[in-house]
């Protein structure tokens, strides 16, 4: 057995997955496609993590550091792998500029994109500036400019944040809940509460899911103490009255039409398989599942595995994840992959 | 044309125009009747805050619209439109207009309680009832029920003289109802009284009725009282953003 573990992807379940192999005593490659480390949390610029509060720069940073001074790992930014040959002990890597890397097994970690909302038109992502995403919000905070409506800057009064967008809605293919994005609205809403004590913040909702222990804090939390409302409707379409936005659908509770004006209307965006998984498919050799994300093998038996020997997943590879359980997935897939090697030698000795 | 069940559409929605003409046609009368849209079109934000600031509202921002109440609720398997979880998502939500389509039902509630032992979230829907009932009194949406005006009549006495003389109580309720005195059951209870009460028992009736007798050092409790409930009635209009009233 011979070669590093290659990582494949910077973001939390990669960072932790590093961190682990390497305090396992392993050299560890990580190759990241952008020009730094820490995947969504940092490159989308998210303002406060669910369910710890603490800012994601802070949060996930310590996770960067700690795996770019840990002398096991070796970093390769702006890197992609194009071609992934050989057998399980004994992969090789090429990397898009030509470089080899020699690895015994390899964990992708490659996480999930945000749905883009301009695939569901009658909410008006695209057609009215005022109609943004979760991210936008995250970002607007994270950036210490402030929740403004990006029309004109202005403080936004009333501000309704639709549920379930790009999830849960086999009209665009997307049948899966994305997990994480109540309790993300529950977050932003009380967070746009405390910036705007004026303004007034509803959440559209088919069902809420902000589950285990994040009920108390986030669901209950967001209404008693930041008098968040929630509105059990399914919004049809959001347009505008020339002033402001106009959310329109049907409050199921009422049994009644709603036409009601907003500020800003924010789209809680799902989370969808990685854009690039039909080539990490191809290059790994690894199954997706029916929804395109990386297919992971039952976990009752195996760990973190794919469908191919050597090759192991963690995080929202595998489908919609948390933060959390994406770290604690990385490092049960460093566990997997150091298991594999020493299994391996036995073998071999035998 | 004419308008199929139109017993469907609620009659403030179907307008005639006596003469309205729109881009050249003329579209008045019965045979042009317009049917309005019937969506809510705002949220009143401070709905939710208002009842929660009455006595009783409290805590009506836990409910979590399972609808126990609605289903213990003893009124509801009388009239199924008394529906106390479906007015507790109006007000948390704000749909003002659609609560106040309800205004002569909800006051019925009849406070046994059944929806608070049922409720898991601890809302106390008896009290956001009689919380509900209030604002919709305070607001002047419904007049003051004869239960009321019999308590304000009982209570006024009670706080004045420390004792209540019945006759008065009973004068006061019927001039306030626009009620006469002279109503059979009372002349035969009345008269069922002389024959048959004590001569004592009668005198000091006759002497409570003439000189209306007081509780010994009662002044101070009486302005304590008064101070208390002016408090009460203030902190009620300013929380539902009503301006001061004079003393009753």
């Amino acid at each position: 057995m011979s070669g590093p573990i290659l990582i494949v992807g910077g973001g939390p379940s990669g960072l932790s997955a590093a961190h682990a192999a390497a305090s396992a005593g392993r050299k560890v490659t990580l190759v990241e496609k952008e020009d730094r480390l820490g995947g969504a949390p940092i490159l989308s610029g998210y303002a406060k993590l669910v369910p710890s509060h603490e800012w994601a720069k802070d949060a996930i940073g310590a996770m960067v550091t700690r795996v770019e001074k840990n002398p096991n790992v070796t970093v390769h930014l702006n890197a992609q792998v194009q071609e992934f040959a050989g057998e399980p002990g004994a992969f090789v890597a090429t990397l898009k500029d030509g470089t080899k890397l020699d690895a015994e097994s390899a964990i992708l970690t490659t996480g999930f994109t945000h749905f883009d909302s301009i695939n569901k038109p009658e909410w008006g992502f695209g057609t009215y500036p005022d109609v943004v995403t979760t991210t936008q919000v995250e970002q607007m905070i994270s950036s210490g400019r402030g929740v403004r409506c990006p029309s004109d800057g202005r403080k936004p009064d009333r501000v309704a944040i639709l549920l379930c967008v790009g999830s849960r809605d086999r009209q665009i293919g997307r049948e899966w809940c994305s997990k994480i994005c109540c309790t993300v609205s529950a977050n932003l809403a009380m967070e746009i509460r405390e910036e705007l004590p004026d303004s007034n913040v509803y959440i559209y909702y088919m069902d809420i899911r902000t589950f285990g222990l994040m009920e108390g804090e986030f669901y209950w939390g967001s209404q008693e103490k930041y008098k968040v409302k929630y509105i059990k409707a399914r919004i049809a379409e959001v347009t505008s009255d020339g002033k402001r936005l106009l959310v329109k659908g049907e409050d199921t509770l009422v049994k009644r039409p709603i036409s009601i004006p907003f500020d800003m209307v924010v789209h809680a965006v799902g989370m969808d398989p990685n854009v690039d998984n039909m080539t990490i498919s191809s290059v790994f050799g690894v199954k997706m599942n029916k929804y395109g994300f990386i297919d992971r093998q039952n976990t009752y038996t195996t760990l973190c595995e794919t469908s191919r020997p050597g090759v192991f997943v963690a995080g929202s590879a595998t489908g919609p994840e948390t933060i959390d359980d994406s770290i604690a997935q990385g490092s049960a897939a460093a566990m997997a992959a150091v298991g594999f090697a020493a299994n391996a030698v036995e073998t071999a000795a035998e | 044309m004419p308008i199929h069940e139109k017993s469907l559409i609620r009659p403030e929605k179907l307008i005639e125009h006596e003469e309205l003409v729109i881009e050249g046609v003329d579209v008045s009368g019965h045979w042009s009747t317009f049917i309005e849209g019937r969506s809510v079109a705002d949220y009143n934000e401070n709905l939710q805050d208002e009842i929660a600031a009455l006595p009783g509202g409290e805590y009506i921002h836990r409910c979590w619209q399972c609808g126990s109440c609605t289903n213990s609720c003893t009124v509801n398997a009388i009239n199924a439109d008394f529906n106390p979880r479906y007015w507790i998502y109006l007000i948390r939500t704000g749909m003002e207009e659609e609560l106040l389509r309800d205004k002569d039902i909800i006051w019925q509630c009849v406070s046994c309680n059944k929806c608070t032992y049922a409720c898991p979230r601890d809302v106390v829907p008896e009290g956001v009832m009689k919380a509900t009932s209030h604002w919709l009194e305070l607001k002047g949406h419904t007049p003051k029920s004869p239960s009321t005006i019999f308590d304000e009549a009982f209570s006024e006495q009670v706080i004045s003289r420390g004792k209540i003389e019945d006759g008065l109580v009973l004068r006061n309720f019927f001039k306030r109802t626009g009620q006469p005195l002279n109503q059979p059951w009372l002349i035969a209870m009345v008269g069922g009284l002389i024959k048959r009460f004590p001569v004592f028992y009668l005198m000091k009736l006759g002497f409570a009725t003439v000189f209306r007798p007081k509780t010994k050092g009662w002044n101070r409790a009486r302005d304590a009282i008064n101070e208390y409930a002016e408090e009460r009635e203030a902190a009620n209009r300013k929380a539902l953003g009503l301006g001061s009233k004079g003393a009753k």
